[in-house]
């Protein structure tokens, strides 16, 4: 009996330091995000392109282009604001997507299998737990600035009138690049080769801007897409920084914050799961 | 607890540590202990199990099953803490190519939560020690691989850590490379860094190591000094014969006759002898005629043939 008495607390204070030892640290993922800082600071060139300027060549494009096009009939789709004005939150949201998803692919997949160097950042004081942590909060930052780009420029333009609605629309792109780049970072942690990306990136990232009420209401749709879309985080990041930004009403807005929030939680909980396996054989 | 009394200054200890992947068991039960202050090397073909033992080391691959204790504590329960007094070198290279060679060292401090003040000041001793000053702005990947290679030990040095661990640090270097970095490692160790190496080059154990075990098949086969291995496993001269157009057709009984003991190679004999030239006659005598022949001194080569009955590069 004095035996298990006393082996007992032992046995529970180690499963206790295991699960520590595999649990993300409060704070030292922060030094991930410094070190992904520091390589920013050296090609960000690059990636201006991609992550700044592009949502705002396509805004311009179908904005106006398809705007003309569209004509007087926008009013009976998008309740009477302009079609720029319609499409441009929704653009901020489909961004955060875009550049999200590309930043949890090809540079996760590079320091997991290519130049390797997570493989030497697992074995400091940090664990597989405070990378992922720190490469999704990375991925979030970067796009919140992205955003916060943006938003200056449809605010500075007059496409956005309302500050707070800017604020909404960053807020919303924050949660859409958290509930798009925890989840691919999952799936990139587990590849080998960049040749899934392609599949991924056509057959379901590209298609879902124009299933999710970007161009156009998701009501517009069939009605199996219609569910098809909403069980997507972009559709919610869609219908939230579309709302915010035209102060409509919105009904189940908090539905629309959980499901993003739940996509992030579970994809960084998976992303953790499939690192830490391909990390500690 | 009652064994730390005897060896107070292992800073490793691992007993009956094992390590299966499925089916397949890559560390078999092993012991050993690496003492404060010591080169401790890893010796064995490819596949011995040299690197997984490293990595249960580096608590990046829980065991399955039996004691590890790095300073005393176990890497399952302690790793981050054991890892932030670990230098740990790769076989293969994992720096980052868009930094720069000094921003690869000031990244990785931050990882071992040191200030920046102080990785910046350590950063420049270490670029220093291993000559890397004037590359200290430059991109990584145009390095050379000895470069590269220095600059992944300096990086794993940036915490002054009490054990360096490096896996088959010099593969794929070229001989002035490698004899530069067997420098580097000395100097190191004269500074009182413990370290452990895996290698499957023999030369390089017995310049480095201070103690050794080898490795095969996914267990220790012997332990000690690389003198002690040479003088308890191998004779004092070996004579090696060579026989181009194979070694089957030879009789036993001649090979028998020439030293204290020999191994049948593909295409050559090698005779373990007290002395060389003496030997080479006998086996004159005895009527073979091979192709060539030398006389050399025993080496760790010559331990590993004899325990395991196949050379290194087989």
């Amino acid at each position: 009996m004095t035996a298990t008495s006393s082996v007992a607390p032992n046995r529970t204070r180690s499963r206790l330091a295991a699960i520590r030892e595999a649990a993300p640290h409060p704070t030292r993922w922060r030094h991930v995000v410094g070190y992904m800082l520091a390589v920013y600071r050296r090609e960000w060139q690059g990636s201006v392109f991609s992550g700044f300027i592009e949502p705002l060549v396509v805004l311009a494009g179908l904005g106006i282009g398809l705007g003309v096009l569209v004509g007087d009939k926008a009013a009976e789709i998008t309740g009477g604001v302009s079609y720029v004005a319609y499409i441009a939150p929704a653009l901020m949201a489909s961004s955060a997507m875009n550049l999200a998803t590309s930043e949890a692919a090809w540079p996760i997949l590079a320091r997991v299998a290519w130049v390797r160097i997570y493989h030497a950042i697992v074995a400091t004081p940090l664990n597989a737990a405070d990378v992922m942590v720190g490469a999704i909060a990375f991925i979030v930052g970067k796009v919140a600035f992205a955003a916060a780009f943006f938003a200056g420029v449809l605010l500075v333009t007059g496409i956005a009138t309302s500050p707070t609605g800017a604020l909404g629309m960053i807020a919303v792109s924050v949660l859409t690049a958290f509930a798009f780049g925890a989840p691919m970072a999952a799936f990139s942690v587990t590849q080998k080769s960049d040749q899934g990306f392609a599949f991924l990136f056509r057959l379901i990232i590209t298609p879902l801007t124009f299933f999710s009420g970007t161009y156009f209401p998701i009501e517009n749709l069939p009605f199996a897409a219609q569910v098809l879309s909403w069980c997507t985080p972009l559709a919610h990041g869609v219908a939230l920084s579309r709302a915010l930004a035209l102060g409509t009403p919105v009904t189940y807005i908090w539905l629309h914050v959980v499901a993003l929030l739940a996509w992030g939680i579970v994809g960084t909980i998976v992303a953790i799961y499939l690192f830490r396996k391909r990390m500690l054989k | 607890m009652t064994d730390s009394a005897s060896t107070p200054t292992a800073l490793i200890r691992a007993r009956g540590l094992t390590k299966a992947f499925g089916e397949r068991t890559a560390v078999a039960g092993i012991d050993f202990e690496v003492r404060d202050g010591e080169f401790f090397g890893f010796l064995g073909p490819n596949g011995a199990g040299k690197t997984t033992t490293m990595r249960m080391i580096a608590g990046v691959s829980p065991r399955t099953s039996g004691t590890l204790e790095i300073f005393g504590k176990d890497p399952d329960l302690h790793g981050s803490e054991i890892r932030g007094q670990i230098g740990v070198v790769h076989q293969q290279e994992t720096l980052d190519m868009e930094l720069t060679v000094r921003e690869n060292l000031l990244v990785f401090g931050r990882f071992f939560g040191m200030d920046r003040p102080s990785i910046a000041t350590r950063a420049d001793e270490l670029l220093e020690l291993f000559q890397l000053s004037d590359r200290a702005k430059d991109q990584v990947e145009p390095l050379s691989g000895g470069m590269k290679r220095r600059l992944s030990i300096a990086r794993s040095l940036i915490a002054n850590p009490r054990i360096l661990m490096l896996d088959e640090p010099t593969t794929g270097l070229d001989p002035q490379a490698r004899h530069l970095l067997w420098d580097a490692l000395q100097r190191l160790k004269r500074g009182g860094t413990t370290i452990v190496l895996t290698t499957h080059y023999m030369d390089e154990a017995e310049q480095l190591c201070d103690r050794l075990v080898v490795m095969d098949q996914a267990k220790i086969v012997a332990e000690g000094s690389p003198r002690q291995l040479i003088v308890e496993h191998a004779s004092r001269e070996v004579l090696e014969l060579r026989f181009p157009n194979g070694t089957e057709s030879i009789d036993t009984k001649v090979l028998e006759g020439i030293g204290d003991r020999y191994e049948r190679l593909a295409e050559r004999v090698i005779v373990g002898c007290e002395n060389g030239e003496a030997a080479h006659a006998r086996a004159l005598e005895h009527g073979l005629d091979p192709e060539s022949w030398l006389v050399r001194r025993s080496s760790l080569e010559d331990v590993f043939l004899r325990l395991t009955g196949r050379s290194l590069d087989e």
